[in-house]
């Protein structure tokens, strides 16, 4: 399993078009991945379920631990996190 | 632990019974009035099949929730598409498939009973969420539930057809036309949290022979589809998951019911003489076609009340047509015999026909209802009125106009009879010419004016129900005021005395056939008043003819004219219930008074 910590930097935060980019991004890979606010105790969601996302109610700069496991963990993480990472794709 | 335990004991919830009788079976609960939603408990050989259905209506759904974005992407753009990307990608969920799958799976569960679980325990989840823009995603697994719920409906709808045979109807509130199509062979009863014991559901009950309690408030949460759940209509008390003693307790009570029933049944062509031999006149009361069998069960001296709005209500159009309505009433005119049967003409609102242009009126009960609305959409009333005409050909049908509150009324109604029969005369359209006309005493001004009214009426028909209402000026479907409906209220009582008196005078006959018609205490000061024509529900007729047999007259008539002279409602029904309790307490059974 890989892990990394990654911060929201867009300004809505995971709402629903930018959490329905990311599960459809995970969805695309073979590992489970998993994503955990860093201020509450674990409490690891489905990367790949939008009531999941959405759940984690991740509002700008909230920081958040991505997690994969599986034959394409690398992958995964790199895409989820760049995705993040990137306003997720929302200027 | 401690939680399992708690759900294990015994509970009991108070309601308004509105038929006697127990009855003993599953709860079926049922999530909205029209009965499309309805939760089963499914045989074990049908779960998998039910998860088909369940994963064929999730592909429906996004296939139509992909249409709409396509649609709105074309004309809005991606942005705006993005919505339903989210409700596509929550029909496409994984965990909430599993989750959905496995309730079907442990609580053998229709579909669309786990969708509406699983999606309220998701709703809860997220009104918990602080940040507020998120917190109203939960509108959208609304959406997205209602979408499922419909397709499955559209599909193999779990409706009250599919009901096991000892189901106990659970809901917040049932459609009158749905109450009324309950099998009674499948259905043992029902349990609403809305309604009083007058409301038109009610009355279907009771005519259907079905136990139910209405107005136990919060029933639908308290209790699962499938758990064995006690009905007490007597008592208007419902027991969730009762004892073992409770159980027996109320099997032997239902057994004694049985054999009442048996008892009704080898009484039935007694004569109703009272013990000093005045004969009463016993009618019965309908509103479905399917109730003129339990007429002959009875041995009713035909209809005394054909409550025609049903027709209206059961119309897809809400405008039956005449040939349709034609049919229903020659039916009537066979089936009733020589005493024939007595058709009340539309009596709702505007609003319940369809015509459009009807607004919902602030005040409905004084509003344009009745004979008023039939006066006013004169076309509706006179295909109405040929309808009856033509039925009253193949026997014995009289007319009787609603809510009549003015003369005038009563004459248009005439003429517009007599116009109708002209019409059909020179069409020579086979109908009946000498069709009795009658009007209903159910509003004040009708009562003072009854001797006027029985001059020109041929006969007088009181409704109990609606002067009641309209005398006390108390909505009898309104919870917080229904304590206050009392038809033995001495304002009421005295209204009917007169009613009564001016009908005799005038040589016409006078037919109760509002509630009190069946009710066993009621019946004593009715006849005590001179009344001899009643009309019930079908279901009344054995055990209102066992206390006509049971009492004699001259009592009765003490006991009325006392009544009379009381001061509040309370007194009265103190005084009566005593009365008949130390005349005729050696005649009580367990079945009929109350």
């Amino acid at each position: 399993m890989v892990r990394r910590q990654v911060t929201v930097r867009n300004r809505l935060g995971l709402h629903a078009r930018a959490a329905a980019r990311l599960v459809r991004l995970a969805g695309g890979f073979n590992s489970e991945i998993g994503l955990a606010r860093m201020d509450t105790p674990v409490n690891v969601v489905d990367g790949k379920s939008i009531f999941g996302v959405l759940l984690l109610a991740a509002t700008q700069n909230t920081d958040l631990e991505v997690t994969a496991e599986g034959d394409d963990e690398m992958a995964a993480l790199e895409a989820v996190c760049g995705l993040i990472d990137d306003y997720l794709g929302e200027s | 632990m401690s939680r399992a335990k708690q759900e294990k004991k015994e509970e009991r919830l108070e309601g308004i019974g509105v038929y006697k009788g127990v009855s003993i079976g599953a709860a079926s609960l049922v999530d909205d009035p029209r009965g499309r939603v309805v939760r089963v408990r499914l045989p074990e050989e049908e779960i998998e099949s039910e998860i088909e259905r369940f994963r064929t209506a999730i592909l429906v759904a996004q296939a139509q929730v992909l249409e709409v974005k396509q649609k709105i992407r074309a004309a809005l753009g991606e942005e705006q598409a993005y919505i339903l990307e989210a409700h596509l990608l929550m029909l496409q969920d994984r965990g909430l498939g599993r989750q959905i799958e496995n309730f079907i799976r442990e609580n053998r569960a229709n579909a669309e009973w786990a969708i509406r679980e699983i999606a309220s325990n998701l709703l809860e989840v997220y009104a918990k969420i602080a940040d507020t823009y998120l917190r109203e995603r939960g509108n959208d697994i609304e959406d997205v539930t209602h979408r499922l719920i419909k397709i499955l409906s559209g599909t193999q709808t779990r409706d009250l057809n599919t009901l096991s045979n000892d189901a106990i109807i659970v809901a917040e509130d049932l459609l009158p036309s749905v109450a009324a199509e309950l099998d009674p062979e499948r259905v043992l009863g029902f349990v609403t949290s809305s309604g009083g014991s007058t409301s038109h559901t009610s009355i279907i009950a009771r005519s259907l022979g079905i136990p139910a309690v209405v107005g136990v408030r919060g029933i639908t949460s308290r209790v699962r589809s499938g758990e064995t759940i006690v009905i007490d209509g007597g008592e208007g008390l419902v027991v969730l998951r009762p004892t073992p003693e409770t159980l027996r307790f109320y099997s032997e009570q239902r057994e004694r019911e049985k054999h009442q029933q048996r008892v009704d049944l080898e009484e039935r062509d007694l004569p109703a003489l009272t013990l000093d031999g005045e004969p009463v006149i016993l009618r019965a009361n309908i509103e479905l076609l399917d109730e003129i069998d339990i007429i002959h069960r009875s041995n009713a001296s035909g209809v005394g009340l054909y409550r025609s709005e049903y027709l209206y209500s059961q119309s897809s159009t809400g405008l039956p047509s005449e040939d349709d309505q034609y049919e229903v009433y020659k039916l009537l005119a066979e089936m009733s015999g020589e005493d024939g049967a007595v058709i009340r003409t539309f009596d709702l609102g505007g609003d319940k026909l369809h015509l459009g242009g009807f607004k919902q009126e602030p005040n409905p009960a004084l509003g344009l209802r009745a004979i008023r609305l039939s006066l006013t959409v004169s076309e509706v009333f006179r295909t109405q009125l040929k309808a009856i005409l033509r039925g009253a050909a193949h026997g014995r049908l009289k007319i009787v106009l609603p809510l009549i509150s003015n003369l005038d009324e009563l004459r248009s109604a005439k003429r517009i009879i007599a116009e109708v029969q002209r019409e059909m005369r020179e069409k020579r359209i086979e109908h009946a010419e000498d069709v009795e006309i009658g009007v209903m005493i159910e509003v004040p001004a009708s009562v003072l004016q009854a001797e006027t009214i029985a001059r020109e009426a041929d006969f007088l028909s009181l409704g109990t129900n609606d002067l009641t209402q309209y005398m006390l000026a108390v909505d009898r479907g309104n919870e917080n005021v229904d304590h206050l409906f009392d038809s033995l209220h001495p304002s009421v009582l005295r209204a009917i005395k007169f009613a009564s008196d001016a009908a005799r005078r005038a040589r016409i006959s006078i037919t109760v056939c509002g509630e009190m018609a069946s009710n066993p205490l009621q019946v004593v000061v009715l006849l005590g008043m001179g009344l001899r024509d009643l009309s019930m529900t079908p279901n009344a007729i054995p055990a209102i003819k066992r206390i006509i047999r049971s009492i004699d007259l001259k009592t009765a008539e003490q006991i009325a004219s006392h009544s009379l002279l009381l001061t509040t409602p309370g007194e009265v029904n103190r005084y009566v219930r005593e009365q008949v309790a130390s005349h005729w307490g050696h005649f009580l059974t367990p079945v009929g008074w109350e």
